[in-house]
C-alpha cells in the first residue's frame, strides 16, 4: 500500500510539473511583451537586460498617435457586426432548433458556411466594394466579417436553443402570448448566458480578423490588427511601440476569454455534439 | 405537444399561418439570416466562380475574357501553386498532429485532480483568443536572431546560434507558432470530451486491475473517437487558412519556403491583380474544405446518434 501511494504521488508530481511547464510556455510571451512595452529604447536591442527603470515613452507615443482611432474602428466594426449577427442569427437559430426548418441540411449548411475560405470571398467582396465606392470604409469590413460571424453566431445558438424545454413557450402561449412574444419574452431570457457568450466570442473573432481588414481598409479606416501589422519593420524603437500595441489589443480579449470559455464547447458543438 | 402547436395557429402569428408575405412563422424567423447570407456569402461565392472562369485582371477591367476552365487547367502546370500547396500540406499535417498529441496529453493531465486546476486550464486556453497577427509579430520578435530572447538563451546555453526564420527552419518555426496558439483549441475540445465520458467502464476496468495505459488505449480512445476526429478536422480546416503568421513574419520567404496557399492567393490576386487565377486557386481550396467538412458532418452525425 505504501509503494502504491508513493507511485501515485510521483505520478501526481510529474503531471503537475508538465502542466506547470505548459503554463509557463503560455505565459512567457505575454510577460515578455509586457516587460518590453516599458523598456527604455536604448535597451531594446539587448534581450538579456530584464532589470531596468520602466519608461512610459512607448505608451505615450502609441496612445498619442492614430492608434486609438484604429482601436475605435475595431470596436465599431465588432459591435455592429455582432448586433446584426444576433438580430438575424438568434431567430434563425430558434427556427432551426424548434421547427427544424430545412432539416439537417440547413443545420449543416450553417456549419459549412463558417468554413468558406476568406480567399474565395475576398475577390468578389473587393470588386463589389470598389464598385459601390465603399473600399476603405468600415461598412466594407462589417460586410466581410458578417460572412463568418453570421453562420458562427447562428450555429452557436442552435445548441443553446436545443436545451430549452418546449413547455416554457407552450405555457406562455397558453397564457395568451403569440409565438413571437413567447420567443423573445420567455425563450431568449432563458438562454441569455449563451447569447452573451456567442456575442463575446463573435466580437473577439471580429476584433482579431486581419485578412479582410487588410485588403478592404486603409488610412483612417484601418482596424486594430491592420495597425498592428504595420509594425512590421523592426527598426530600433518600433519594437517598444509594437509591444504596446499588442498589449492593448490582447488584454481585453484575454479578459473576455475567461467569460467565453465556459460556454464555448456547447456553442461550438452547435447542437450536433453532445458533450 | 404537436397538437398544441397546431391549435396555436389561431393566434396572430401562429406558425402554420402564412403571413402577408406568404411565409409561415418559422420561415419568417429564418428570412433575415437567409437574406443576409445570400448578400454577403452566396452571391460572392457565385461571383467568385464566375471570375475564376475569366481572364480577369484588375488593371484591365475593360478587357475581361471568358476562358472556361483555362485558369484551372493552367494551375496543373503552375509550379508556384504546387509549391504553395506542398508547403501548406506540410504545415497542416505537422501542426495538427503536434497540436493533437500535446492537446490530448494535456487534457489527460488536466482531467486529474490537480491543485489550481481551473487556473491552469483558464490560462492554458488563452492563446486561441488572441489575434494571430499579434502572435506572429510576438514570436518574430522573441525568435529574432539579434533581438530575441530565445536565440540569446540558446546561444548562451549551447554556444550555437539558430536562425529560426532561415531557409531550413522557417516553415517549422511557423508550425511551432501555430502549435503555441492552437493546441489550446484541442485541449478545450478533448478535455470537454473526457469530462463527458461515462464512469462505469473505467471503474470496471480498475476492479479488473487494468493499468493507466491500458485504460487509455482500450477505453478512453475508442470512446473519444468521434470527438477526436471532429477536433482534428476542425483544426485542419482552420490550418489550411494559415496566413497571418506568414504575413507577419516571413512574407513567404526565404525564397518560397513559407509561401502557403492563402498567402500565395493573396499575392496573385492583390499584388499582381490576376483575380481570375486567384479565384481559381481559391476554388481548389474550397473543394478541399468541402471534402473535409463532409467528413466532419458525417462524424458529428454519428456522434449525435
Amino acid at each position: 500500500m505504501g509503494s502504491y501511494r508513493l507511485r501515485a504521488q510521483v505520478a501526481q508530481g510529474l503531471a503537475l510539473s508538465v502542466v506547470l511547464l505548459a503554463f509557463l510556455i503560455v505565459l512567457f510571451p505575454y510577460l515578455w511583451l509586457f516587460l518590453t512595452s516599458f523598456k527604455p529604447p536604448a535597451l531594446l536591442s539587448r534581450p538579456e537586460v530584464v532589470r531596468f527603470t520602466p519608461t512610459l515613452v512607448h505608451w505615450r507615443e502609441v496612445l498619442g498617435s492614430d492608434f486609438p482611432r484604429y482601436l475605435g474602428n475595431s470596436v465599431i466594426v465588432g459591435v455592429v457586426t455582432v448586433l446584426i449577427a444576433l438580430l438575424a442569427g438568434a431567430p434563425a437559430a430558434y427556427a432551426f432548433s424548434r421547427f427544424r426548418v430545412g432539416g439537417d441540411r440547413a443545420r449543416f449548411g450553417v456549419l459549412i458556411a463558417q468554413m468558406v475560405p476568406p480567399t474565395v470571398l475576398i475577390v468578389p467582396l473587393f470588386l463589389l466594394m470598389y464598385h459601390l465606392r465603399l473600399l476603405d470604409t468600415l461598412i466594407a469590413v462589417i460586410a466581410a466579417h458578417l460572412t463568418f460571424i453570421l453562420p458562427l453566431v447562428t450555429w452557436f445558438l442552435i445548441g443553446f436553443f436545443d436545451e430549452v424545454p418546449r413547455d416554457l413557450e407552450e405555457q406562455a402561449m397558453v397564457d395568451g402570448c403569440t409565438h413571437w412574444q413567447a420567443f423573445y419574452r420567455v425563450v431568449v431570457p432563458v438562454i441569455r448566458p449563451g447569447i452573451a457568450a456567442a456575442a463575446l466570442f463573435a466580437f473577439v473573432l471580429s476584433w482579431n480578423e486581419v485578412f479582410f481588414a487588410l485588403l478592404l481598409t486603409g488610412g483612417d479606416s484601418k482596424t486594430l490588427p491592420v495597425a498592428i501589422a504595420g509594425y512590421w519593420t523592426f527598426r530600433g524603437i518600433e519594437m517598444g511601440k509594437m509591444s504596446v500595441a499588442i498589449v492593448v489589443a490582447i488584454v481585453p480579449v484575454l479578459v473576455a476569454s475567461f467569460f467565453i470559455q465556459r460556454h464555448l464547447v456547447k456553442g461550438l458543438g452547435g447542437g450536433a455534439v453532445k458533450f | 405537444m404537436s397538437e398544441l402547436y397546431r391549435s396555436s395557429t389561431n393566434t396572430s402569428s401562429g406558425e402554420g399561418q402564412a403571413s402577408r408575405w406568404g411565409l409561415s412563422f418559422p420561415y419568417r424567423l429564418v428570412a433575415p439570416l437567409a437574406f443576409l447570407l445570400i448578400a454577403v456569402l452566396i452571391y460572392p461565392l457565385l461571383f467568385s466562380f464566375w471570375v475564376s472562369l475569366h481572364d480577369y485582371t484588375l488593371t484591365r477591367l475593360n478587357d475581361v475574357r471568358f476562358v472556361g476552365i483555362g485558369n484551372y487547367a493552367r494551375l496543373l502546370r503552375n509550379a508556384d501553386y504546387w509549391v504553395a500547396m506542398r508547403n501548406t500540406l506540410t504545415f497542416v499535417i505537422l501542426a495538427v498532429s503536434l497540436e493533437f498529441l500535446l492537446g490530448f496529453g494535456l487534457a489527460l493531465l488536466l482531467h486529474r485532480a490537480l491543485p489550481f486546476r481551473d487556473v491552469f486550464r483558464s490560462v492554458l486556453l488563452t492563446p486561441m483568443f488572441i489575434t494571430p497577427i499579434a502572435v506572429g509579430l510576438m514570436f518574430r520578435f522573441l525568435l529574432n536572431s539579434q533581438l530575441g530572447i530565445i536565440p540569446y538563451l540558446i546561444r548562451s546555453l549551447t554556444g550555437r546560434s539558430v536562425d529560426w526564420f532561415g531557409p531550413e527552419l522557417a516553415l517549422y518555426s511557423i508550425v511551432l507558432i501555430d502549435v503555441w496558439q492552437w493546441t489550446p483549441f484541442m485541449l478545450l475540445l478533448l478535455l470537454a470530451g473526457l469530462e463527458s465520458l461515462p464512469r462505469e467502464p473505467f471503474e470496471a476496468a480498475r476492479v479488473d486491475g487494468a493499468s493507466g495505459w491500458q485504460m487509455i488505449r482500450h477505453i478512453t480512445l475508442p470512446l473519444m473517437r468521434p470527438i477526436i476526429l471532429a477536433a482534428i478536422i476542425i483544426r485542419m480546416l482552420d490550418a489550411f487558412k494559415v496566413f497571418e503568421y506568414v504575413y507577419a513574419i516571413t512574407r513567404g520567404g526565404p525564397g518560397s519556403r513559407t509561401e502557403v496557399i492563402q498567402y500565395h492567393i493573396y499575392r496573385v490576386g492583390f499584388r499582381f491583380f490576376r483575380m481570375g487565377e486567384a479565384a481559381a486557386m481559391a476554388y481548389t481550396l474550397v473543394l478541399i474544405t468541402l471534402l473535409l467538412t463532409i467528413v466532419l458532418v458525417y462524424t458529428l452525425r454519428k456522434e449525435a446518434r
